[in-house]
């Protein structure tokens, strides 16, 4: 293991274009080219059902970028991130029954709404080491999932619950419940995909933003040593409750694209072990690149409906993802985002060498690779 | 008459049944968090599968009985005996591999243990309605006007020997205090001769053990569901983290705190349907009042 390392590092640095100051405008050109093919292409391939398939994907990409940003920049292990999506998902969907702005402007409160409770929540959370921050929100995605239980989601019903009974009767043709209203510039699958692809795209960049600023700098400090941060002058508390709000924002919004998305919210949606399932497809993804949260969406959304359609039983990717988090802890903690690419360039040099050692035996090792 | 229904509080007769229940189900978490603070103190890793083992333990059971028409008692002495062996297996291979890496990490790690078990549970025994039921579980006899079963007297009963037995097992036996010695410091009790992976993985067997025993007294008295019980080692933390991870006489009382306040809200109408947080509400109080004068977290201490 560290004999690789070495040598990658050594081979790494005659690469041409590693040097060169464009790397960051071809970097967007790239993601800029990626995005749009997402955006105009998937619509065209996909089937209506896969489309709504990817929306989720981009939903819960949302919510893995903000747990990410938790573990990976400041090293805050939160176990209830689901329960903050339900929680935003519960806010998104009673602004939307109950007044009639515009979409954008109830996703955006939604979000800030969702930070205030997330704030509240995290706010005497933070003062608790690790550990005991982590078992904290596992308790509180707990105890959010009994509430939620007990109350149950919006479905245009009157009140500060919005529920009635039998109201999510809907399909069975009761007809007395209205599903989520989406933005009336994406009302169908295809457009209502865009538009929660680009309000993805927008929290990447809120994200991408935060890293690279003064946020960004003080989180990686504390993340080293919560008392060298305070010494160099760090706000600790201010900056975890940031980050914590941050997080809770982009899931509250999250939330609200869901709610649109599903039309109807029931609370098994939002299991407590979807949470943990979270943590694993996070961490398998990768945690520190912010990138690592689009693998995580697609592990968490799009293979088990993969597994579903080749016939395999979805349960199987839970025990994966268990293996998933148990390699990642132990072998590769920057999880797949960068396993990937290093392992594929590991491959190539070893194809590399058995071609020019033993011109007869390089089929062979084209074929094994 | 109090106008208000809020403050309706239920009379004595309506409570008394739900003692009964309260303890019982306070002995189970009591046993529970014996067996995860133990581990803790000894290895550093807060089993967060701990309830994932005993939920696989117990539906073992119900399969050896209901399918392979096993004899009981040898059926639960399985579901016992599977906890330890997964548990120590578990510890044998990730326990040693992550020895010295933050409390937090080997955590997150048991989760992993966690959604390994409860995939497998899932994808063999598929959602269907399961009922476990001891022969222990008739009533037994009254106490006043309470039924109390022997199951409940078992459970009761188990969580008094296991805390205050382990209590006297890490005061005067000789693997009690190598125990106490790795909980003070691993690498000081290293040095000094004690043989530190014996002696964890033998935590690991007691734990283990612990989990399988709560596994399949929860399946009697709140139901044999993966997802359930699975999920109800939170509860059990409840009390562990009340005692700082650390006491186990705390633990022992703050279980029954626990059990009772859960089971006796039952007939409270405006928080009945919210008895289930009662272990999450105790537990978030308790900690935020033991952390509230910290500025700083620092990885490893506790609190």
């Amino acid at each position: 293991m560290a004999a690789g390392t070495a040598t990658a590092t050594g081979l790494r640095a005659p690469v041409p274009i590693s040097g060169l100051r464009d790397i960051s405008i071809l970097r967007v050109a790239v993601i800029t080219a990626l995005l749009l093919l997402v955006l105009f292409g998937l619509p065209i391939l996909n089937s209506n059902f896969w489309i709504q398939v990817n929306t989720q994907v981009a939903v819960y990409a949302i919510t893995a970028l903000g747990l990410g940003l938790l573990m990976g920049r400041v090293g805050l292990v939160s176990l209830g991130q689901i329960a903050v999506l339900a929680l935003g998902a519960w806010v998104g969907a009673r602004l939307l029954f109950a007044t009639g702005v515009p979409f954008a402007v109830v996703l955006v409160m939604t979000g800030l709404i969702t930070m205030v409770l997330g704030t509240l929540i995290g706010l005497p959370a933070l003062r608790l080491s690790g550990l005991y921050l982590a078992l904290v929100t596992l308790m509180l995605a707990g105890a959010i999932a009994v509430v939620l239980a007990s109350t149950d989601f919006p479905n245009g019903g009157s009140g500060f619950l919005g529920h009635q009974e039998g109201g999510t009767e809907a399909t069975s043709g009761a007809g007395t419940a209205e599903t989520i209203r989406r933005p009336t510039i994406a009302e169908s699958s295809d457009s209502y995909f865009r538009y929660t692809v680009i309000a993805t795209a927008l929290m990447f960049l809120l994200v991408l933003a935060h890293v690279r600023s003064k946020p960004g700098r003080a989180w990686a400090a504390i993340r080293q040593s919560e008392p060298a941060a305070l010494a160099a002058g760090v706000n600790v508390t201010l900056y975890k409750l940031w980050a914590f709000a941050l997080a809770a924002f982009i899931t509250g919004i999250a939330g609200g694209l869901l709610a649109g998305e599903n039309g109807v919210l029931f609370n098994y949606q939002f299991p407590t072990e979807d949470s943990i399932i979270l943590l694993a497809v996070v961490l398998m993804g990768g945690i520190y690149s912010i990138w690592g949260a689009i693998i995580a969406g697609a592990f968490m959304r799009l293979l088990p409906e993969l597994l579903n359609n080749w016939g395999l039983p979805a349960d199987l990717l839970i025990i994966l993802f268990g293996v998933g988090i148990l390699q990642v802890l132990l072998t590769a903690p920057a999880g797949l985002i960068d396993q990937v690419p290093k392992d594929l360039r590991r491959l190539g040099r070893f194809l590399k060498r058995q071609v020019r050692g033993s011109p007869g035996q390089s089929a062979d090792a084209a074929e094994s690779g | 008459m109090v106008e208000l229904g809020f403050l309706d509080l239920p009379s004595w007769s309506q409570l008394q049944p739900f003692i009964a229940t309260g303890l019982a189900l306070g002995g189970v978490y009591a046993l529970s968090g014996v067996g995860m603070v133990v581990l803790y103190q000894t290895t550093g890793v807060l089993n967060l599968a701990f309830g994932a083992v005993g939920a696989m333990g117990a539906l073992i059971a119900w399969e050896l009985v209901n399918n392979a028409g096993m004899a009981e008692g040898l059926a639960y002495l399985v579901c016992i005996l599977f906890g330890g062996a997964i548990t120590l297996l578990y510890g044998a291979f990730f326990g040693a591999a992550l020895a010295g890496r933050d409390p937090l990490v080997k955590a997150t790690a048991s989760l992993g243990l966690l959604l390994i078990l409860l995939g497998t549970m899932s994808w063999i025994w598929s959602d269907k309605a399961r009922s476990l039921t001891l022969p222990t579980s008739d009533p037994a006899f009254t106490v006043g006007e309470i039924f109390v079963n022997w199951t409940q007297l078992i459970a009761l009963g188990l969580g008094i020997v296991v805390t205050f037995g382990t209590l006297a097992f890490l005061r005067f036996t000789n693997l009690g205090t190598a125990m106490r010695a790795l909980a003070n410091d691993r690498e000081i009790a290293a040095t000094l001769g004690v043989p530190v992976r014996k002696v964890e993985a033998q935590a690991w067997l007691v734990s283990g053990l612990l989990a399988g025993a709560a596994g399949l007294l929860l399946s009697n008295l709140v139901g044999l569901d993966a997802a359930t019980l699975t999920f109800l080692v939170i509860s059990s933390l409840a009390a562990a983290l009340i005692a700082r991870l650390r006491s186990l006489p705390i633990t022992f009382f703050a279980a029954l705190v626990v059990g009772l306040v859960t089971a006796m809200s039952t007939p409270w109408t405006p928080v009945s349907e919210y008895r289930q947080m009662a272990p999450f509400v105790l537990a978030v109080i308790a900690l935020l009042w033991i952390s509230r004068k910290r500025e700083v977290t620092i990885p490893g201490a506790s609190g």
